[in-house]
């Protein structure tokens, strides 16, 4: 082989190798470029994902304060305590510690430690939530073992104050009830984020906050707390007193809907969760969630139509017959024979015939219309979870007597929410308000829905004067339990037989009612009392409802200083005709077959026969009734300085200007002191300074 | 002959680009250990390349045509060290490469058993007495190189093992052979593969299978291709900066200072940092090309060229690994991973290149 040839062979040869590596090189370029180059993003994104954790930061929950700023419920920090079993230097020692400082078994501490450090595990939690003093012991050991982490807890102070409103969380914080569950997007705030570098071995290395969480609003309720506070003393202890099986008592401002007071018995404490063996009622937002057969209190929305759509006018007289009235398939009967009576005494004495009469002559598609209008048969929109709208069925499914039974408030279920909102109407002057819970979120104040007039005002005023005389008749059958001491007041009682699905029977027990406003020619509260399962004569709306109405009614205006319209002496109620009125607060309800009667409304009060045509009351203030309060007699002869004490501003001047007698006005409201005292002798020039105050 | 040489005729280029390389591995190393117990290893490092210096200065003094001179006694030192590491060597993860000498140096015989088999080709190759290699020569030499690969392979470590076969083959390539042969070579070779397949352990069958697809196993034997892409990946156009690299500060990237520094390397210094350390590589090769062609005889020249063969093998092998294009071997980036060792077999490889430059106007 000559060399030039062995020379070409050695160029072939040094070609094909340096193709070889060539693509063999590029081969590998190529992947470092398509890497580092064009799939950068990815590889990062990669990286990132398995060098990176994200922590969720919690958010702070928001406060829940009543009007006044009175913290319902609040978000506190709490300690978790854990240990890392393998870091622990002696594990008799550590359970002994941990055990003696946290109330915990030593020996099963002992045991899971040991089991931890046999199996190799890392991480026990030791205890959660642990108490301030706890945390305290725990934190001043000088071991550093112990690893703590913060928790949010809620907490009630309150404890089971307005339980039902607040409701209360789950261990979480999520809501789990009342406005916690209803506003939880609002309170809970939204987590943020950190991003924390970690090693290969899961040690964080670095973190950075990537979005900060953001703390919940804190709302502020409508709820007055001293109000509330009332209203649960009160239905407590009307529950216990009538022996019934629960109450909800609703105080509401009629003109802007607000909800200054939402209480039902039984109640709980929101600070606990709900446990084996707790009375499941306890939980239930009665007053907002269960609805039930109102009753007589819903002859007030049949007369209120009645004065809207007919020609029908308080004094226009209505036979009620012999207290018997067969409809179709059943005979309702009142409690005795009424009859021919005014309108009036239809509502005063709580006449069913009168009320079925009263609503055959506005009809059904009006009847149906007006129910509507007052808000029944639908939710009120209180921003509270499980509400419920009611029953009203539809007219097309409307039975032969289903007009007579709407208009003595059966075949129709309602909530203590929208009974207090249907009396607004009547107290506000014919407006349907939007019941209002939340008065401010965060800073911004909670707009307030303008109100929707639904009947005349003349209608309202008319349906006021004649729900006063309920209180204030002497037949009325609110008389001697829901006078408030210095206030006018009206209201409408009702106590509805329960109907037992089971035997679908009316039962014996009642939903015992009353809803009223005082004072009545500017009502600044509406209270609705309701108290389910009241038996006997006691368990009837005026004298099991109406009390706590007195006393909740009473209270709340104090609290909301409401200047006193009637004088605080009120006479004695005449004891004869309390006893007349007990003799006669019987229902007499036949049972006719399974459809059962209907209600009567039995704490409807017998006007003597004689007192037939028992005269119009007075209109106007019904301070008048009681004018006759006589001052004590003068010992002096001639003539003296008058008693102005318990007057309100415009009875003191109105006697002033009649008597001559110069009176200078201090103050407002009821008067308390004067000067001169009353009895000094009159002498020329005399003025009376006069000091009132609320 | 001592006055042909003088310090001028040293490939100075040569040097100076080792000592480039040599630099990044230093400065890779000691972003990639520090806060770890190697944190020192940058240190070490420096000592074992001033050594290997040394080395390569005294390797270079001593003529290459002496040294081949004496191959069979360095062949059979080189097969009896092969032997005494499995004898008494020192085992690590289940396999047996060092020899604990005094001093706390681990010597592995493998990397200096390279040079032997440099000389021992060369020498092969230039004694031949046909123009192109023939089958019996062909066997001899086969079998020469392929005790030391056996005893190797052995250890177990097979990667190093397979470092030998460059050096034979492009031994055998620049003598010229029949195509036939490499024709029936490659017959053998693919009738062989499916047969070792069965003899490889585990550890090296899972590495085989994650290469293929690395995703079958991302947490198992995927898991070090797996890291090492994503580093490489990370490290971008422009890289993350020197102990700012992610993949390998929070050790995400598994021995970041032997066998995948060139990884963590990818990750701190970017695709530029890549390439200028491609090419430093690529003029440290062409640097040995041409001292193969200057080369005074055959002897030098196969020299030259088997250290071309064996540095480019490793190269292709672990930057190939590191980016994915190939199975995960133990084979380390010559001049760059740390570990006494390969410094100084390689720093001796590049003396024995400096040996035959010096030599190159003798004649």
């Amino acid at each position: 082989m000559d060399a030039a040839v062995a020379r070409s062979n050695a160029v072939r040869r040094v070609n094909f190798l340096v193709a070889v590596l060539l693509v063999w090189s590029t081969a590998i370029v190529y992947k470092l470029v398509s890497i580092q180059v064009f799939q950068h993003q990815k590889y990062l994104a990669s990286a990132r994902k398995q060098q990176e954790i994200r922590i969720d930061l919690p958010a702070i929950r928001g406060s829940i304060f009543d009007r006044n700023g009175h913290p319902l419920a609040l978000s506190v920090s709490v300690d978790s305590v854990s240990i890392n079993p393998l870091n622990v230097p002696n594990a008799s020692v550590a359970a002994e510690l941990l055990a003696q400082n946290l109330n915990l078994d030593q020996r099963d501490l002992y045991e899971k430690i040991k089991w931890c450090r046999t199996n190799k595990r890392g991480f026990l939690v030791i205890k959660h939530k642990l108490t301030y003093m706890e945390s305290e012991r725990l934190r001043s050991l000088p071991v550093n073992w112990i690893d703590f982490t913060t928790e949010s807890q809620r907490h009630y102070p309150g404890g089971q104050i307005a339980a039902h409103v607040i409701g209360g969380v789950y261990k979480k914080e999520q809501g789990a009830a009342g406005i916690e569950k209803g506003m939880d997007a609002v309170l809970r705030g939204t987590g943020g984020t950190v991003r924390m570098l970690t090693d290969v071995k899961r040690h964080g290395i670095d973190s950075r906050v990537e979005t900060p969480s953001q703390p919940g609003n804190s709302l502020q309720l409508t709820i007055d707390e001293r109000i509330q506070f009332v209203a649960e003393r009160e239905i407590q202890a009307a529950v216990a007193k009538h022996h019934c099986r629960s109450g909800s008592v609703v105080v509401m401002n009629p003109y802007n809907g607000e909800i200054l007071a939402l209480a039902n018995y039984p109640t709980y404490d929101p600070n606990t969760q709900p446990k084996q063996g707790d009375n499941p009622m306890s939980r239930f937002d009665l007053g907002v969630s269960v609805p039930f057969e109102p009753g007589s209190i819903f002859k007030v929305m049949t007369l209120s139509a009645a004065l809207e759509t007919t020609k029908l006018k308080p004094s226009t007289m209505i036979a009620t017959g012999n207290g018997a009235l067969a409809l179709p398939g059943r005979v309702v009967h009142d409690t005795r024979a009424h009859g021919t009576i005014s309108m009036e005494e239809v509502l005063v004495e709580s006449s069913n015939i009168g009320a079925i009469k009263i609503g055959a002559e506005v009809g059904r598609e009006k009847m149906f219309e007006y129910v509507r209008r007052f808000g029944f048969g639908q939710r009120s929109g209180i921003p509270l979870p499980a509400e419920s709208g009611g029953l009203l069925r539809k007219l097309d499914h409307w039975g032969t007597t289903s007009l007579a039974s709407i208009s003595m408030g059966q075949e129709i279920s309602t909530t203590s929410i929208q009974l207090a909102r249907a009396c607004a109407v009547i107290a506000n002057g014919g407006l349907l308000v939007k019941p209002k819970l939340v008065l401010k979120r965060g800073d911004t104040p909670e707009p307030t829905e303008q109100p929707v007039r639904i009947i005349r005002p003349e209608t309202a005023i008319t349906m006021r004067r004649m729900m006063e005389n309920v209180v204030v008749s002497p037949h009325g059958t609110g008389h001697q339990y829901c006078r408030l001491a210095g206030y006018t007041s009206g209201g409408k009682t009702g106590s509805a037989q329960i109907f037992d699905t089971k035997t679908r029977h009316y039962t014996h027990s009642y939903n015992a009612s009353f809803m009223g406003f005082a004072p009545v020619t500017n009502p600044a509260v509406i209270v609705m009392v309701t108290l389910n399962g009241t038996t006997g004569v006691a368990g009837f709306g005026g004298p099991s409802a109406g009390p706590v109405f007195n006393a909740v009614a009473t209270e709340a205006l104090r609290i909301l200083d409401v200047p006193k319209d009637l004088p605080e002496n009120l006479p004695a109620p005449d004891d004869t005709q309390i006893a007349a009125n007990n003799a006669n607060d019987l229902p007499i309800a036949g049972l006719d077959g399974d459809r059962s009667i209907l209600e009567e409304d039995p704490t409807a009060n017998p006007a003597n026969l004689a007192a037939a045509a028992w005269p119009q009351d007075p209109q106007g203030p019904a301070g008048n009734l009681v004018a006759g309060a006589p001052p004590s007699p003068p010992a002096y002869e001639g003539p003296v300085v008058p008693d102005f004490r318990g007057k309100t501003v415009r009875e003191v001047v109105q006697e002033s200007s009649e008597s001559g007698l110069p009176v200078l006005v201090a103050g407002t409201g009821i008067a308390q002191a004067q000067s001169p005292q009353p009895g000094t002798p009159l002498t020329t020039g005399t003025r009376v300074r006069v000091q009132f105050r609320r | 002959m001592g006055k042909y040489l003088s310090l001028r005729d040293f490939d100075w280029p040569m040097f100076l680009i080792t000592l480039a390389i040599c630099s990044l591995g230093v400065l890779q190393i000691y972003s990639a250990t520090g806060g770890t117990v190697w944190q020192d290893s940058w240190w070490k490092q420096i000592m074992y390349i001033a050594a290997g210096v040394i080395l390569m200065w005294v390797v270079s003094m001593i003529d290459y045509h002496s040294l081949m001179a004496q191959l069979l006694p360095m062949y059979v030192a080189a097969v009896v060290g092969l032997i005494a590491v499995l004898v008494i060597g020192k085992t690590v993860f289940n396999s047996t490469r060092w020899i604990q000498l005094p001093g706390g140096l681990k010597l592995q015989v493998s990397e200096f058993a390279k040079l032997v088999i440099i000389l021992l080709v060369a020498r092969f190759m230039t004694e031949l007495r046909s123009e192109v290699l023939e089958l019996p020569d062909l066997l001899k030499i086969a079998g020469l190189v392929v005790v030391p690969m056996l005893l190797i392979a052995k250890e177990p470590d097979l990667g190093t093992s397979l470092t030998y076969l460059p050096i034979l083959a492009c031994g055998v390539f620049l003598a010229g052979m029949r195509w036939q042969y490499w024709a029936a070579i490659a017959v053998l070779v693919l009738l062989i593969v499916p047969l070792s397949y069965s003899v490889l352990k585990p550890y090296q069958r899972d590495r085989l299978v994650s290469f293929l697809d690395p995703d079958v196993d991302p947490k198992g034997s995927g898991y070090q291709v797996r890291q090492s892409k994503i580093a490489v990946g990370d490290g971008g156009m422009w890289g993350r900066g020197v102990t700012k690299g992610t993949q390998t500060q929070l050790r995400f990237l598994p021995v970041a200072h032997t066998d995948f520094i060139f990884s963590a390397f990818s990750e701190e210094h970017g695709f530029v940092g890549v390439i200028v350390a491609l090419a430093l590589y690529f003029v440290l090769l062409m640097q040995i090309v041409q001292n193969a062609q200057t080369a005074p005889d055959r002897a030098g020249m196969y020299i030259c060229m088997g250290v071309a063969a064996l540095l480019l093998f490793h190269i292709l092998v672990n930057v190939g690994m590191v980016v994915g294009r190939m199975p995960v071997t133990g084979i380390p980036l010559p001049l760059m991973s740390y570990g006494g060792s390969s410094i100084w077999s390689t720093f001796l490889m590049l003396g024995l290149v400096n040996n035959v430059r010096l030599r190159r106007f003798v004649n």
